[in-house]
This record gives structure tokens, sequence and C-alpha cells, in this order.
């Protein structure tokens, strides 16, 4: 199953999405949490800590670094970009703003 | 005064933006409440029944320069006549306008955001004050959507996602064009709680607004707090913000 968690900014969008995705993993199923939103702080709620959230390179980042001449596929790139978070859920980020770029959204 | 709110989806940017607003405006300043979050909000917090009061299409005109399209205002139309034109009149005189609502999947935001864009560099900076409401999180504030702003607030609450946020900000406002940037902790405790938020984020504290559960109240009521609890905690911590701004734009 794929889900997706949308909903105002405060809502508990990232709550929620951390909860589906350990209770989904605990349940047997073989998890991967994917942070999309440009400002990621899923890995705080799924237990993985803010370090390693504020340190968690993004899969576009890699892609832009030229990394996917060296993943084969896009499983290879969430292996070897994310990050084994608390149950086995797998997270990745897809994407965050690192530096300012005008006319980006 | 020219100010931004930046922070964390949920950290309360609208609540303390829109209160701010009408706490400037009723001081006898002109204020644009500035509303660039696609998310409603600060049409609550101001007390405006009407959510969407942006620029209609017909106010931006397209023209091509060296083979690029651009946009500009209507003829004749300038940054104050669209103001005063296009924006809600809100309690306490503030001038309510907004930057359009996503109405639809493909709805198209360009036109929109380039006459905001216009209206914004052609208001007269002596006469008007500017408080905007900016989207959550890092989506590029200090660049394009509030360029318009001499201090940005970054609103943070002390939990390890609002401060990460604000310093993803903070980061990004040094390498952008350097505005000042100074941190609102909000929903504090106890002064513990403030004092947290300055040594985590790196950012001067210009204050802190207490957790006030009348603020939740007004929320669900859909009232701006100011008209809820006027002499309650928020809005007695947004005075105090006000205050400070005030003093320090005036020493500039």
């Amino acid at each position: 199953m794929k889900i997706a968690v949308v909903g105002k900014g405060g809502s508990g969008k990232t709550t929620t999405s951390a909860v589906l995705a350990r209770t989904l993993a605990r349940s047997g199923y073989a998890t991967l949490a994917l942070d999309c939103d440009s400002n990621p702080n899923l890995g705080i709620s799924l237990g993985i800590g803010e370090e390693a959230t504020e340190r968690l390179i993004s899969v576009r980042d890699a892609v832009d670094a030229g990394e996917e001449e060296h993943a084969s596929s896009a499983e290879d790139l969430v292996a070897r970009f994310g990050i084994e978070g608390p149950d086995g859920v797998r997270l990745a980020v897809v994407s965050a703003i690192q530096n300012p770029e005008p006319g980006c959204p | 005064m020219r100010v931004a709110f930046v922070g964390k989806g949920g950290a309360g940017k609208s609540s303390l933006a829109g209160t701010f607003a009408r706490v400037l405006a009723a001081t006898g300043r002109r204020v644009v409440a500035l509303d660039s979050d696609p998310m409603p909000g600060m049409a609550f917090s101001l007390g405006v029944a009407q959510i969407d009061a942006g620029l209609p299409d017909d106010a931006v005109e397209e023209f091509e320069e060296t083979g690029r399209r651009r946009y500009r205002l209507r003829e004749g139309l300038t940054g104050t006549g669209a103001i005063e034109r296009y924006a809600v009149r809100g309690p306490d005189g503030v001038h309510f306008f907004q930057l359009g609502k996503a109405r639809g999947a493909r709805w198209d935001n360009t036109r929109q955001h380039f006459g905001f864009q216009r209206v914004l560099d052609d208001l007269p900076g002596e006469d008007w004050s500017v408080v905007g409401d900016l989207p959550g999180g890092t989506r590029q504030p200090f660049l394009t959507w509030g360029r318009y702003a001499e201090t940005f607030l970054v609103v943070a609450e002390p939990t390890p996602a609002s401060l990460l946020t604000a310093r993803r900000l903070a980061r990004l406002a040094v390498t952008g064009s350097a505005p000042r940037v100074v941190v609102v902790a909000n929903k504090v405790r106890t002064p513990r709680d403030a004092e947290e938020v300055a040594e985590r984020t790196g950012l001067l504290l210009l204050g802190a607004v207490p957790f006030d559960p009348a603020l939740d109240e007004a929320d669900r009521l859909g009232r701006a707090v100011l008209d809820h609890d006027p002499t309650g905690p928020t809005v007695t911590a947004v005075r105090s913000l006000v205050a400070a701004l005030s003093t320090e734009t005036r020493a500039r």
C-alpha cells in the first residue's frame, strides 16, 4: 500500500505519518517513510533523533550531485541515502531546501 | 516597519502576525497585513470575514521584455491604489491583502504572484507598514515571497522540529539578502523555554509568547484572539513585540 498524508501546517501530518509507518512496520510490512516536505522533520517524529534528522541527506541532492550514475535503481538510492529507524522503518528525505534560490516556490 | 513572520507549520505565525498587524494599525499607522500563505490563517487572526482578498487578474498585465514574459500593474494602477482598491479593510483599519489561494489542481499563481510583488515594490516606504504571514517551512522566504521585509520574525516553539526549522531558516537568511532575523519564542510554559529557543536557534530573542489556552479557544471559534481575549497573555505579549520593534525602528 502507498499512503500520502496531507493537511494544514501544524495539524499533525508528520506525527500521523510517523505513527502509521511504525505501526505498519511492527505489523510486519517492509515500510518506507518518505519525507516529501521541503522542511523535513519526519525523522524527529519517527524517533531517529534531532541530529540524525538534521544530517540526513536528501535523495534529490544525491541525484543532483550525480549519484544516479552509481545508483542502479530507486531502491538503491533509498538504500544508500535513507536511514534505518525504529521498528525497521526505512526513512528517506525526498527534497530539502538547502540554499536560497530565487524563483523556487 | 516591514516585518515578515516565518517558521514551522503550526508554530503560530498567522495568529501572531494578524494580531501584530492590528495592534500596529491601532496606533494609527497605515498597515498592510499581507497573507502569502496558501492556507487560510491570517484572515481569522485579523477577524476579517473574507478569506480571499487578492488582486484580480485584470489588475496585472503581461508584456514582453527582451524576449521574456514579464508582468506589471495595469496602466495607471499604483501600489497604493491597488491596496486601497483591492485590499479588504479589517478591524482597527488594517488593510488585508492576500496572494491568491490555490483554487484548483492546476491553478497558476504566476500572474498574481508577480502583481503582488509589484504592489509591494511600489508602496511608499515611510507611509506604509507591512506585516507579512509567510508559508510554513523553508520555502525561500528571503528572496521572493518575503523580500519586502526588513526584519524576519522566526516563530519557534520549544520543540525539536520547530527549532530545527528555525535553524534552517536562520541559515537560509545568512546566505540570502541578509535581512535582520530575530526569533520569537511561542507557546512557552517557563522562562527556561524562551532561553532554550534563543540558545538552540542562535538568534536574538525579540520576545516570548506564553502558552495560552484562550488562543486555542479563539481558533476553535474562528475568532481573532484580539477580539476573544483582548487583555490576555497572547495579545499582551504581541503588544510587547510591537513596542520592541517600534522602538528599534525609530532608533535606526
